[in-house]
């Protein structure tokens, strides 16, 4: 078992970054989650680490052993694929133990190995049959087992759970959380789900066109993203980010939609405001219905059971601006209403209108 | 330990280096050169030791060869059989499809002579067209008792007997060809146009044939490139390329000119030219089938 | 549908039309059976049936050796097809290289070269290096004409292969060679099958090859000894088709049993 260490890691196809100089550290025993949009280059930072993707420049690390050239038999890692590569033609005991026979390990080793891994991975009693007989949640287990029957250096994970269907996948989702700290192997989890990255991952690392945009606890990413694309990007339904001008005079006046909003200077200091203009972040949860604050008109309501999402427009003179609020079950707004809001102004979050970059102080 | 040093990627692109060179070096070696040299033997006198450099006349020479036009006439000729070996099979294989009772078994025998070779089909055919076969014997059989034919003994016919015999050979793989299109055509799309009211010959115009051109196409293709390149056997010991000139194809021409009368290099220089012909053919089958290269 | 199956009259015209398309395909066999079921005299007297021309039949060809063989050079044609087919089509396939593709192109393109087109320089090569006695030469030539198309349906199969299953491999612990031995030829059976169906009928089959390659007389492959016999002055037809039957034989039997890959094989290209 060993850390793992991207050194400024990049990757150009046909003239482009792909990645573009990753460095991010893996903690030995850590569950670390790549999370991104299609395309962000997540996938391919991961094929780089099991050596099936050349690195262009940079350095790539497992333990203390730079490993750019090495082969992937030779680096001691296992993967688990998106469409779980099982081998069709042997049975799910011969996919297990695969690793451990072309490592020249002897018969009964593998079995014991296999039967070990079987046992927590429940498939015990499924070792003789081919992958064509199994569900496909038994066949995610079957790419699984191939993994840590090898007890590997580290566990590289494509979208495991993206075939499954969605009861399937929370099942799984703490399956191998479970495992993983069983086995307390450095673990590179890449999916494009903000829900898995937040439910599974000791850290999450966000990247977005090649760029690593931020690595931190996944509550930590919640309440201090680093960027408006962080921001966007985790959280269902997603914050909402708005312009805002700003006019500082000891308390802070936002102007949101041509309404005024003030931030008392308590709540302003956190950040590096100025008089200009700002993006203005704010969660559903942290946006409250009443009868003062802001004007706003119900566009839609979708009720999700335990909770109502409410769609809203911000409107003054022309000047629309939308906004999503998480309201309670059973609610009785409709579409139609006039309503006020008011923010729960200490949740809120300040952007830098150009680069995105968080205001907070000291970021 | 050099190879350590290679990235992945060059270690990848050796290893398909590595892994396609046998194949390259025969193909280079037993097909590649060959071309090669018959070019450069067609301008040579050449008997398969020495060499002399004679240029291009013995390509004006070639063409002014009464034998290669009759060869290249006698191909010709032998292409009128070429619908006959699509449209027999494509009767036989809508035939299967109906799936009456045994049809399977149906398919195995249509398909056994495909395993016979040439050799002894042509061995077969020479019984049934000879002056005591099968086909005199069915002409007496019905009443014609007078009339007694010798195909292969005639010039005028021998042709013909050998068309009929290479559309015999050609019958159980473009049967199979057209079975296999068959069956993977949408059995609802049949049910839709008979819902619709269509008959049983506009569904096999407007939906089974379109959906077969593909097949047809392919089973065109190889025809004819067998028509030009594989009758040798039969020629061998049908006809021997007589009475005449009458069966001398230009693949049977290559091994007279070459085997018979030692010219190598006309030889060459008349393969040259089955290999333009094929050639030809042949780009059209790649653009066919190969649409993914 | 087993309602419909009431028999019609339509049903039993089609019946009768393919009984005797059935006929017509057993031709072949039946000539092959009844002529040789005669002495040579009796063939000609068109009477009376004997086993005579089956008992003396390896005198006038030695059927045996003959058969051997053709199965020897078959066997070995085919062996070396498919040692170089199968890693250059996963070259092309998988390990692409640089210019790989106009290469493969290149190959694919030899399918098209009848051999009568380079029959001559081929000729004069193979015998001067000496290996027109014995099987090599024609083992050589057979190999070199049935790669091309085996590649080409060797690189389309194991393009229809996923990648992930290979770099699965190649993550636990296999090179290119393991790869390929261990993992992509045991799922590639059905197109091994085809490629090997299709050589032994055509190598089996052909004539020119054995004709030309193989000078011994005591090499030679059925199909030619078969033509030699014919051409003779004094060929007893009865014993011709005995012997016609006995080289059908094999080809019939590895084609029967390797029927369904056949139909498979032959479209793979073009039935997606």
């Amino acid at each position: 078992m060993a850390a793992i260490t991207f050194d400024g890691v990049t990757k150009i196809f046909a003239g482009k970054p792909a990645v573009d100089s990753l460095s991010l550290h893996i903690d030995d025993g850590e569950f670390m989650v790549l999370v991104g949009p299609s395309g962000c280059g997540k996938t391919t930072a991961l094929r780089m680490l099991a050596g099936l993707e050349e690195i262009t420049t940079g350095r790539l690390l497992i333990g203390d052993q730079v490993v750019n050239n090495v082969l992937p038999k030779d680096r001691d890692v296992a993967m688990v694929f998106q469409n779980y590569a099982l081998y069709p033609h042997m049975s799910v005991a011969q996919n297990m133990g695969f690793a451990l026979k072309i490592r020249g390990e002897s018969k009964d080793v593998i079995r014991s190995k296999v039967s070990d891994a079987a046992e927590i991975l429940r498939l015990t009693d499924y070792l003789d049959r081919r992958p064509r007989a199994l569900s496909g949640g038994q066949r995610q287990r079957v790419a699984m087992g191939r993994a840590i029957v090898r007890s590997p250096q580290a566990f590289l994970m494509d979208e495991p759970l993206s075939n499954l269907d969605a009861k399937l996948r929370v099942e799984m989702r703490l399956e191998i959380a479970r495992i993983q700290r069983l086995l307390g192997v450095a673990t590179l989890y890449v999916t494009h789900d903000q829900v898995e990255a937040m439910t599974m991952g000791d850290r999450v690392a966000v990247m977005r066109d090649g760029q690593l945009q931020q690595v931190a606890r996944p509550q930590d990413l919640y309440d201090r993203p680093a960027n408006d694309f962080v921001a966007g990007f985790i959280g269902s339904p997603p914050m909402n980010l708005l312009r805002a001008g700003v006019a500082r005079d000891g308390d802070v006046t936002l102007s949101i939609a041509g309404q005024s909003v003030t931030l008392p200077e308590r709540l302003a200091s956190p950040y590096h405001l100025a008089n200009g203009e700002v993006t203005f972040g704010i969660r559903p949860e942290d946006i409250v219905v009443g009868a003062t604050g802001l004007r706003a008109r119900v566009e839609r309501c979708e009720a999700l059971g335990a909770e109502t999402l409410v769609h809203l427009s911000l409107n003054a003179k022309g000047a629309s601006q939308h906004l999503v609020a998480k309201a309670g079950p059973r609610t009785t707004i409709v579409a139609g209403d006039d309503l006020a809001v008011t923010f729960a102004l200490e949740h809120a979050h300040f952007f830098d209108v150009t680069s995105g970059a968080t205001l907070r102080v000291g970021s | 330990m050099k190879a350590r040093r290679l990235t992945l990627s060059q270690r990848r692109q050796l290893a398909g280096v590595v892994f396609a060179l046998p194949a390259l070096a025969l193909v280079i070696g037993l097909i590649g050169v060959p071309i090669g040299q018959a070019v450069y033997y067609s301008f040579t006198q050449w008997d398969g030791i020495t060499t002399t450099w004679i240029g291009p006349s013995t390509w004006s020479q070639a063409f002014h060869n009464s034998d290669l036009w009759t060869a290249l006439k006698n191909n010709a000729a032998l292409l009128i059989w070429v619908p006959v070996a699509l449209g027999l099979p494509l009767a036989i294989a809508v035939l299967l499809h109906q799936r009456v009772a045994g049809w399977k078994i149906f398919r195995s025998i249509y398909f056994l002579p495909t395993a016979i070779s040439w050799v002894v089909l042509g061995l077969v055919a020479e019984r049934f067209f000879a002056y005591q076969g099968t086909l005199n014997s069915i002409i007496h059989a019905i009443g014609l008792s007078g009339v007694t034919t010798n195909m292969l003994g005639n010039e005028s016919t021998a042709l013909s007997a050998l068309g009929i015999t290479f559309v015999f050979t050609m019958i159980g793989t473009n049967t199979m060809l057209f079975l296999t299109g068959l069956a993977t055509l949408d059995p609802s799309l049949e049910e839709a146009a008979r819902i619709d009211g269509a008959g049983r010959w506009r569904i096999f115009r407007h939906i089974t044939l379109p959906h077969l051109s593909r097949f047809i196409q392919l089973a065109f293709v190889m025809t004819v490139i067998a028509l030009f390149s594989a009758l040798f056997s039969l020629i061998f010991v049908m006809t021997g390329g007589g009475p005449g000139y009458a069966t001398t194809t230009m693949e049977f021409l290559i091994y007279q000119t070459g085997f018979s009368q030692g010219q190598f290099g006309t030889a060459a220089l008349y393969g040259l030219i089955l290999f333009a012909i094929t050639g030809v053919v042949g780009i059209v089958q790649l653009r066919l089938i190969g649409s993914d290269l | 549908m087993k309602t419909r199956r009431s028999v019609s009259p339509g049903r039993i015209a089609l019946f009768v039309t393919m009984l005797a398309i059935a006929v017509a395909m057993l031709y072949p066999f039946w000539v092959m059976i009844t002529d040789s079921l005669h002495t040579q005299s009796q063939f000609i007297s068109g009477s009376g049936f004997s086993l005579g021309s089956w008992r003396q039949l390896s005198a006038a060809l030695p059927v045996g050796r003959q058969v051997l063989n053709s199965t020897l050079i078959c066997t070995v044609s085919i062996f070396v097809i498919l040692a170089v087919g199968l890693p250059a089509g996963f070259a092309f396939a998988k390990l692409r290289f640089r210019a790989s593709s106009l290469v493969f192109l290149g190959v694919v393109s030899a399918m098209m070269v009848p051999l009568q087109a380079i029959v001559m320089p081929e000729f004069v090569n193979i015998t001067r290096i000496g290996l027109t006695s014995g099987y090599f030469g024609a083992v050589l030539v057979y190999a070199a004409l049935g790669t091309p198309f085996s590649i080409f349906l060797f690189t389309t199969y194991f393009r229809g292969v996923p990648d992930e299953l290979v770099e699965a491999g190649i993550v636990d612990g296999l090179g290119y060679v393991g790869a390929l031995w261990r993992l992509v030829v045991p799922i590639a059976v059905p197109a091994i099958a085809t490629v090997t169906v299709l050589q032994f009928i055509q190598i089996w089959d052909d004539l020119l090859v054995g004709l030309l390659f193989i000078q011994n007389t005591a090499d030679r492959p059925i199909t030619v000894g078969l033509a030699a016999l014919a051409s003779g002055r004094t060929t007893s037809i009865p014993q011709l088709m005995a012997g016609s039957f006995v080289s059908a034989l094999p080809a019939m039997l590895v084609y029967l049993g390797f029927q369904r890959y056949l139909v498979k094989g032959l479209t793979m290209g073009i039935d997606r």
